[in-house]
């Protein structure tokens, strides 16, 4: 006892002394590391240490060099906590360009904040913005925090942000020997080294060094699939009191389904009967449930309220049903027990939303950190049917593109059972336009427009749904870049249907659309979907290009122009076709009615980086094409 | 918009015991349940039924001076688009340094529905479904969501606050982005105290009631009547924001107090804290957090002797002073108007605007320079109160130097601001200017600044269908400032240029070079030598169309409404210029050369002209767009509106090249 002691004594003895021998000046950091940095992590280190189930000390320290203003935020130190992770001691050091020491802090100089957001959320966040103006600086701070749970240990991504380059990076995790984990590497250099202490403690260990600053590249894939990271996973755990043990997906989804979620999906007589009185006389178990759906949507709204077991648990459905609101969990629990009350089984389904990837569940890999939000599954017989509880206005059986195409957890009986949501086609995310105008002697633009939205496209108008009317005209002014459109009629419809459509038709006119200048008229050809977006060149591109999902467009536009002109320039006539995307667009003059013609396809997909710039080229053509500027000529006779 | 109301003693009739006006909690009607739209406004999600609200001054339960607030609301649901009308935030405010917030209490919410049988049915918060949450150091609140929400529903709640910030008597919003049938506010004065009262924005009250209410006011042996106020609005309609508009603080409708002077209760002295400028301006004078902290002149002098050694000029002093100022500090993020300590803030190099300023006023006087404090309101702070004087309305303060017959105005928190400019969120209406020897004055905030830019593309049309020359860009005034910024987002002058090619997908930067990145007083100068795809080969069968606004073409016009009540803000006068010269292959020449155009806003307030000048087998194309005001009222907007129409009219017009 004694002499351990002493020994832990030394060994903080050694680490103050090597430390002050460690130099910062900025002037040692390699060349190489430069580029697109803003700054620099010269050493940062996480070090995890279960000392059991229920007790957990992490170790954070980081240092770090900004070079410039643009990297100031880099050396902010954020630390988050709650009444479950609380922050154990906190204490950092400014140093100047030559590495000599200018500043110190501790904890009382950090400002605490609740994280917003929530009706509740018992997270919180203490920091601190180093207070420095002369460029480069160096930080160095470190801290502790102790948990009480082990079913979740934080991912190890070392470079993980743009504009940050990093000299050295480590993560050290200690257990007893019996503490078995399961561990995920990705993009390392090295595999773990796994040594044992003179405690007789396992210690896993991982480092990298001399990572260059990440650049923005648009379209690159979800960073989890090529970062640098490591993922570790307990098999025996304790989580705010409940214990359990998992090594796979299906293990996992028993110990939620026992642990969390038994006994939160009773309801009072009254609502039972309600839902059987609702459904009576339906005997379609698809058409009963998007009963019981809608009728869901009716009685409840969306607030984000984190009490409970860790922000994983749901409310009781008796809950929901009495205050008429939830989260995701509990909003997918209550319907699970509104369906039940019909007899319709459902899965609770935990996945990882978000638009701009289509992120899915690592199958090889179990762990309980990797998804943010929860949707419903029915799996009636051939027709596995999937919803969003959030939303009052979608219909039953759509997802959009907040969850579409990725492997998401069901939450079964007999546990957890990987599934996959439905992908919608290019084809399917339609965005369909029919215009028919006159082109007036003046100039003016008058006729109708409709537009029908498809697959993601669907939920494209909701903004402008039960808006008023004044509000409606504005937007649609701000969106169509018509200029002087006036709005003389505007409906908006949604087929509601397990093929969900949104169409939108609009009556319109506008004054001087067409320039009239020495008896030509100018006017351009693509009146309302003219693109306008050419991504960004990229230097030396490292990554592939990343499409989340298709979309595609069709636009024709018959124009009415006054009597008696020609067209005076070449007309229009692309067509491009590459693997990620078509389009063409064609114009054709037949007496005085002059038809345009344009299709626009964008295939999901990962591509190889060298066709960037094919990419590049087709929006280029695109945004030319769709400035195409008609000029009409009387006709010689 | 804002006007005064009458609160004098006077004009008021004595009562005795003043009935309560709130409304009764708890009773709903079969109309307003059954209600499904507000017909004064068929597309509102929600209509507030009756509001009511109630502010007293009185003695709180810890036998000091206190603000009593008493809230009460009835809101009728009628989708879920309102739904968010049911989750309630109640801010509590806490001015002092330890955990001292404001305290609520009373809290009660009720939910009137018709339930799936069509009874009604009505379902009340639970206390421990209330969730308190300290934000920050200085903000906590109170938060709930009530509960049983569905369409066609009601919510009523209420609340009662005790705050200590007694000075600080409650504003009232009239208006809210949903219509009310009906909102009053009561306010009670004891005698002791005297506040202005103004309303804001176009609507006008229903109700404007005086009352006395005798012996309202006690406390250890003093006494006093209250003057009782009510304000009441029927048929509000409600709020709504468009572009463009500076604030909308400046357009809704509310009512707003003023402290203007006490009477102590206990030893009977009076307290003057409004009347006249000349008392405010007393009242910083003495303030240790504002002129105290610009009395501290001493406290400088060894900091300011080495900046301003061997320099004669004052404006080179005044020059440095500015420019180690902002290098000096930087800024927390904080605005406001009071320094609790400018010698804490310099130890710690970081500071709010009024550290980082009032201490600069501070420093320039040091160096034996004539400077003065500016105190402002912000552009999303809204106008001032001019009919009055007041501090309240102030939320940020700048710097001005006098030298010679010119004077500068400086803000020390932003590294990239040249001297003497102010970023944009300064430029607002006025500002009022204060030094600890000369009465205080306003000067105007919104006149001063422009920002004017110029692009000359100088390119010869090649045999291959490309444009090779030079393209130069000279940023000036506050465009200098907003281009400093944009380069200073990227590590190097390199990366700043390889990003401007990544979005300039038809164009090669082959040689750049910027100047002045770091001279804050001089234009910044871009020059890149230049190739542009333009046609991928010389095409001899037909015509080559050109459009002469290659660079910065205006296709939609950013005014899109009919007509406008609001005036119309665009920041600051602009001037923007293009200048293409052409040169073409010997073969070529210029078969339709662009029409002159020139238009103008009335009252000389901006102009677009175009220039065309041939040469030989080349051509020199100028566009100008020139904006002379900041503001543009309301009944300008169509001129402005049309303005563009015409300029995107002129736009659309194409040279053609031919072969000779």
């Amino acid at each position: 006892m004694m002499r351990g002691f002493i020994l832990g004594f030394c060994l903080v003895i050694v680490t103050i002394s090597v430390k002050a021998q460690q130099n910062y000046a900025a002037g040692l950091i390699s060349k190489e590391l430069l580029p697109y940095a803003s700054s620099v992590i010269r050493d940062q280190s996480m070090t995890v240490e279960v000392k059991d189930l229920d007790n957990v000390v992490y170790h954070f320290r980081k240092v770090i060099t900004v070079l410039n203003k643009n990297g100031d935020e880099d050396a902010h130190v954020v630390i988050y906590h709650n009444i479950n992770d609380i922050i154990k001691s906190v204490k950092g050091v400014i140093y100047n360009e030559f590495g000599q020491q200018v500043d110190k802090f501790s904890e009382s100089k950090f400002d605490d904040e609740s994280v917003g957001g929530s009706l509740f959320d018992s997270e919180r966040v203490k920091h601190y913005l180093p207070p420095v103006t002369s460029y480069p600086y160096t930080v160095a701070y470190e801290y502790e925090e102790k948990s009480k749970q082990t079913l979740v240990f934080p991912d190890w991504m070392p470079d993980n942000d743009v504009g940050v380059a990093v000299e050295n990076s480590s993560y050290t995790f200690i257990c007893k020997p019996d503490f078995k984990i399961r561990y995920k590497e990705t993009n390392l250099p090295s595999n773990a080294v796994i040594t044992t202490n003179a405690q007789g403690q396992k210690v896993y260990s991982w480092h990298v060094g001399n990572l260059k600053a990440l650049k923005r590249e648009p379209f690159s894939p979800y960073l989890r699939d090529y970062a640098s990271s490591v993922k570790i996973a307990p098999v025996n755990f304790i989580y705010y009191g409940i214990g359990g043990s998992f090594t796979n997906w299906a293990e996992l989804g028993k110990w939620y389904n026992e642990k969390l979620m038994a006994n939160r999906q009773a309801l009072d007589y009254a609502t039972i009967q309600h839902v059987k009185d609702i459904t009576q006389g339906i005997t379609d178990s698809k058409l009963k449930a998007k009963k019981i759906y809608e009728y869901m949507q009716s009685r409840t709204h969306y607030i984000s309220v984190q009490v409970g077991i860790g922000g994983f648990q749901p409310f009781p459905a008796m809950e929901v049903d009495k205050e008429s609101y939830g989260d995701c969990k509990a909003l997918v629990n209550y319907t699970q027990a509104l369906l039940k009350a019909a007899d319709i089984d459902s899965y609770y389904c935990i996945v990882q939303a978000g638009r701009d990837h289509n992120v899915s569940l690592l199958r090889d890999f179990a762990s309980m950190d990797q998804a943010n939000h929860i949707i419903l599954c029915v799996p009636f017989k051939n027709d596995t049917t999937w919803a969003d509880c959030t939303s009052q206005t979608i219909p039953f059986g759509y997802l959009g593109d907040f969850t579409d195409d990725r492997t998401v957890l069901a939450i079964t009986p007999e546990g957890g059972k990987l599934m996959r949501t439905p992908k919608y086609s290019a084809e399917a995310n339609l965005e369909s336009r029919k215009a028919d105008f006159t082109i007036n002697t003046d100039g003016a633009l008058q006729g109708s427009m409709t537009t029908v939205f498809k697959g993601v496209n669907y939920e494209n108008r909701d903004n402008l749904i039960k808006e008023t009317r004044d509000e409606q005209t504005k937007k649609e002014q701000k969106r169509y870049p018509i200029n002087n459109m006036e709005i003389e009629s505007l409906n908006i419809s949604q087929d509601k249907s397990f093929t969900p459509s949104t169409t939108e038709t609009i009556m319109l006119r506008a004054r001087d659309y067409a320039t009239v200048d020495d008896g030509k008229y100018y006017f351009l050809l693509n009146p309302a979907n003219r693109e306008t977006y050419v991504p960004a060149l990229v230097r030396n591109r490292v990554n592939d290009v990343y499409i989340s999902r298709g979309e595609s467009e069709v636009d024709e536009v018959t124009y009415t122009l006054p009597k008696g002109y020609m067209l005076e320039k070449k007309r229009l006539n692309i067509n491009i076709d590459k693997p990620f995307g078509k389009f063409t667009a064609s114009m054709e003059l037949k007496d005085d009615k002059l038809t345009y013609k344009r299709k626009f396809q964008l295939n999901g997909g990962i591509y190889n980086k060298d066709s960037y710039q094919d990419l590049i080229d087709f929006f280029s053509e695109i945004v030319d094409a769709d400035k195409y500027s008609v000029v009409l000529i009387k006709a010689a006779n | 918009m804002i006007k005064p109301l009458l609160i004098a003693f006077f004009a008021l009739f004595t009562v005795g015991i003043v009935a309560a006006q709130d409304f009764e909690f708890g009773k709903i009607t079969s109309e307003e349940i059954n209600m499904t739209k507000y017909a004064k406004d068929t597309s509102a999600h929600a209509v507030v039924l009756n509001e009511f609200g109630k502010s007293r001054i009185n003695i709180g339960s810890n036998d000091r001076i206190v603000l009593m607030y008493e809230y009460h609301v009835k809101i009728k649901i009628f989708d879920s688009k309102a739904f968010e009308k049911g989750t309630v935030q109640i801010p509590l405010y806490n001015g002092s340094d330890n955990d001292s917030y404001e305290e609520v209490s009373n809290i009660q919410a009720v939910t009137y529905y018709r339930d799936d049988n069509g009874l009604l049915q009505k379902s009340e918060l639970e206390n421990k479904k209330i969730y308190p949450v300290k934000e920050n150091k200085h903000w906590a609140n109170y938060k709930f969501a009530l509960p049983g929400l569905r369409n066609g529903c009601i919510i009523e709640y209420k609340f009662t606050i005790e705050s200590p910030y007694w000075d600080r008597l409650r504003s009232w919003h009239m208006q809210d982005d949903i219509p009310k049938v009906y909102s009053e506010y009561e306010v009670h004065i004891p005698a002791f105290f005297t506040f202005n009262a103004s309303i804001k924005g176009y609507l006008k009250l229903t109700k404007n009631k005086a009352e006395i209410e005798t012996k309202c006011f006690e406390s250890h042996g003093a006494a006093c009547d209250c003057s009782q106020l009510n304000y009441g609005m029927s048929d509000i309609p409600a709020f709504v924001e468009d572009d463009y508009m500076t604030s909308k603080k400046n357009f809704i409708s509310s009512i707003n107090f003023e402290l203007v002077e006490f009477t102590n209760p206990y030893d009977g002295v009076k307290h003057k804290v409004t009347k006249e400028w000349k008392d405010l301006d007393y009242t910083l004078k003495t303030e240790s957090e504002f002129g105290g902290q610009l009395k501290r002149k001493s406290l400088l002098k060894d900091r300011i002797t080495p900046l301003i050694a061997g320099k004669t000029d004052d404006l080179a002093k005044a020059k440095a002073i500015y420019r180690y100022w902002q290098k000096w500090f930087k800024w927390n993020d904080f605005i406001g108007i009071y320094s609790e300590s400018i010698s804490k803030a310099i130890d710690t190099h970081s500071g709010s605007i009024a550290d980082i300023n009032l201490s600069l006023v501070t420093a320039l006087g040091s160096a034996g320079l004539n400077a003065e404090a500016v105190l402002i309101s912000t552009r999303d702070n809204g106008a001032l109160n001019t009919l009055y004087p007041t501090l309240t309305d102030f939320n940020y303060v700048v710097a001005k130097v006098n030298i010679g017959d010119q004077n500068y105005m400086l803000d020390a928190s932003n590294p990239l601001l040249p001297f003497g400019m102010l970023p944009m969120k300064c430029l607002n209406d006025k500002g009022r200017v204060f030094s600890l020897d000369k009465p205080s004055y306003f000067v105007d905030m919104s006149l001063s600044q422009r920002e004017k830019s110029s692009y000359m593309l100088d390119v010869t049309l090649q045999d291959n269908g490309k444009l090779k020359g030079t393209l130069i860009n000279y940023s000036t005034g506050y465009k200098a400032f907003e281009r400093r910024a944009a380069i200073k987002k990227f590590n190097t002058i390199d990366e700043y240029v390889e990003n401007l090619n990544g979005k300039l997908p038809k164009w090669k930067l082959l040689k750049s070079e910027v100047d002045n990145v770091d001279s804050l007083d001089m234009p910044v100068i871009e020059h890149y030598d230049v190739e542009i795809n333009l046609y991928n080969k010389l095409d001899n069968s037909s015509g080559l169309t050109f459009s002469p606004y290659y660079l910065g073409k205006i296709t939609t016009n950013p005014l899109k409404l009919n007509e406008r009540s609001f005036p119309v803000d665009m920041g600051m006068a602009s001037e923007d210029r293009y200048t293409i010269t052409l040169h073409l292959p010997a073969q070529y020449t210029v078969e339709t050369p662009p029409a002159a155009v020139a238009l103008g806003l009335p009252n000389n307030g901006g102009k677009y002209i175009t220039q065309y000048d041939a040469g030989d087998n080349s051509f020199s194309f100028t566009y100008l767009t020139q904006f002379n005001k900041s503001i543009y009222g309301a009944e300008e907007y169509p001129y402005v509106k049309e303005f563009f129409n015409k300029i995107i009219q002129s736009q659309k017009a194409e040279i053609v090249f031919k072969k000779k």
